[in-house]
């Protein structure tokens, strides 16, 4: 078993919202700190940062898209 | 036999419990790249301020073939000491000693130096590294722990607790340092559960590592249970050290104070804070360009990071900041967001330091898992804290102040002393989208172009209730700054409420929600 909330290659999101903007393509190389994702909720354009150097290994949305809590966003390798 | 020979005797007693467990045990301990309970206080305290008490305690449990048994120091080392010149009480268990296990004399050492921490008034210090309860001892362990968590509880609020985990802390032992102040974790060292992973394997059938379960990343990331993470033991004693300068030595006495220093210039508080309320930003950077030296200690940095809590100095004194944190989770208010600030308040006002709450918020964090998992409970214990602290309250709304957030965040109403805004703060019952689709409901849906005259009703709210005047010209707020005069007006505030009086009816103790 492990830790969900350790895994810091999954990028959820933390509240429902609607996507921004997406910074990122699969196979792109991002350093710690980047912008991935911007997530519009709770009355803020939440920054969704890289949390570790990686590669994007899958993009599950789009600018526009709903997505509701615990949604993976950004999968790092 | 002559007095020097005596003296040979003691030494070489002396030097027989230094030992510890022997060389085995020793080497162990290194192996598990942990120090010896005496390597730690050595470390942790000032050169030569240790001295030792009880070296010579020898256990009395006679059954279980532990008569023959010699145990040294039963396990654990106490003593006094001092950190940068401070008192303190210190006690460590010998996991090389029986495995640092609780035997009634083991559990007399500690509750003794916890008396004595108490009766001088003095921090206590507790370095965990055990095995459990001896089991040898039965009932005898047992009461050794009710012993040490009563006079936790006693002790609590009067001095300063603060425990050290640095091996495992298994069973009711972790209740001790969950009933005091202040838990530091080390990676890969600190292991703290109630059932460990044999028990929860057998009773439940599910696998998990004792890292994963309780190791230091998991309670300084998930439980909120560690207040501070470290990557090794001598990082650890530097934190423990840093935080004694912030904390008065008990409930009766103020924090050292330090020389005033001006902030780094580097920290420019202008423009740290977006006009655009829904751009994040880093609230620290805010702490920093107000506090001396831009100095600002945090607190579970790791866990909650929608606000922030910790330590910093305003003209020398001690200040406890608690702020909204934009960037994480968009600042809101929830459950453990609630639990972390409201802790902090409580330790802040029994320990007499001075509160300063940066507010950027947009209110609480609505959903089911949050109601579920009780976000009314949890969230009215930072009412509660805040109201009962007598301390000097500062508050200083950056930007967003919406709803019951900003009721909870130190308001007026709650009796801070001191309430400034800047130019671009919005304190309003709700926000302007929200507020307008209420509001004007009825505009909206008749209108030719709903959209456009739901644009309109938002701009109409926004102009006449999204900022600081609404509530300045109710005296909510005491006034609007700009940026730059906050640190003056802070440092101003803090002097004059030096002598604040706040006398409360008496009480045995309120009934808070926790």
């Amino acid at each position: 078993m492990s830790i969900d909330k350790l895994d810091n290659k999954k990028l959820v999101a933390f509240i429902p919202g609607t996507i921004v903007d997406v910074k990122v393509k699969v196979g792109q190389q991002v350093k710690q700190g980047d912008i991935l994702v911007i997530l519009d909720a709770m009355k803020m354009h939440n920054r969704i940062l890289a949390p570790i150097n990686s590669t994007v290994k899958e993009v599950s949305v789009k600018p526009g898209d709903r997505v509701c809590k615990g949604f993976i966003m950004v999968v790092l390798e | 036999m002559p007095l020097k020979n005596k003296i040979e005797e003691l030494k070489k007693r002396k030097e027989e419990v230094l030992q510890g467990g022997g060389e085995q045990a020793v080497a162990k301990q290194v192996a598990m790249g942990k120090l010896t309970a005496r390597e730690r206080i050595i470390a942790l305290l000032d050169e030569d301020s240790f001295n030792e008490y009880d070296m010579f305690v020898e256990h009395e449990a006679r059954d279980f073939g532990m008569d023959g048994k010699t145990l040294h120091g039963d396990g654990v080392i106490i003593g006094t000491g001092s950190i940068y010149g401070a008192p303190v009480a210190v006690f460590a268990q010998d996991f090389t000693v029986a495995g640092g296990s609780l035997g009634f004399m083991h559990a007399r050492k500690i509750t003794k130096i916890m008396d004595y921490a108490l009766r001088m008034r003095i921090p206590l210090i507790g370095i965990n590294d055990s095995g459990g309860a001896r089991i040898q001892e039965g009932v005898n362990s047992l009461a050794g722990y009710g012993e040490i968590f009563w006079r936790n509880t006693l002790s609590s609020g009067i001095i300063p607790q603060i425990s050290v985990i640095l091996g495992p802390c298994a069973g009711g032992a972790v209740y001790s340092p969950a009933l005091t102040d202040f838990v530091f974790v080390v990676d890969k060292i600190s292991k703290m559960f109630i059932t460990g992973p044999e028990v929860i394997k057998s009773v439940l059938g599910e696998e998990i590592s004792q890292e994963d379960l309780g190791g230091a990343k998991v309670h300084a990331m998930i439980t909120g249970n560690a207040h501070f993470y470290s990557e090794s033991e001598y990082e650890c004693f530097e934190q423990i050290k840093k935080l004694i300068t912030f904390i008065p030595w008990n409930n009766t006495r103020k924090a050292r104070k330090f020389e005033p220093k001006d902030p780094k210039s580097i920290y420019n508080i202008g423009d740290i804070v977006p006009g655009d309320p829904k751009q994040p930003y880093d609230v620290r950077n805010v702490i920093r360009a107000i506090a001396d030296d831009s100095d600002f200690f945090e607190i579970q940095e790791m866990w909650a990071g929608n606000i922030v809590i910790g330590f910093g100095r305003l003209n020398g004194e001690t200040v406890g900041f608690v702020a909204n944190q934009p960037m994480v989770m968009a600042g809101v208010l929830d459950v453990d967001s609630s639990d972390k600030a409201a802790r902090f308040i409580r330790y802040c006002n029994a320990f007499n330091i001075p509160l300063c709450t940066l507010v950027d918020l947009p209110g609480y964090l609505p959903g089911i898992d949050q109601e579920h998992a009780g976000v009314i409970r949890h969230g009215a214990k930072l009412l509660y804290a805040y109201s009962e602290a007598s301390v000097p309250k500062m508050t200083v709304i950056l930007r967003k102040a919406y709803g019951g957030g900003y009721i909870a965040m130190s308001s007026r109403h709650l009796r801070a002393d001191f309430v400034f805004a800047w130019p671009g703060a919005e304190i309003a019952v709700m926000g302007p989208e929200g507020a307008a689709n209420i509001i004007f409901r009825k505009e909206i849906t008749e209108a030719e172009n709903p959209e456009e005259m739901r644009r309109l009703k938002v701009e109409e709210y926004k102009e006449k209730f999204a900022n600081p005047y609404v509530a300045a010209a109710k005296g909510y707020i005491d006034t609007v700054i700009e940026p730059e005069e906050t640190r003056k007006l802070l440092l101003h505030a803090l002097e004059v409420s030096s002598n604040k009086v706040a006398d409360r009816p008496f009480k045995k103790h309120g009934i808070p929600p926790f």
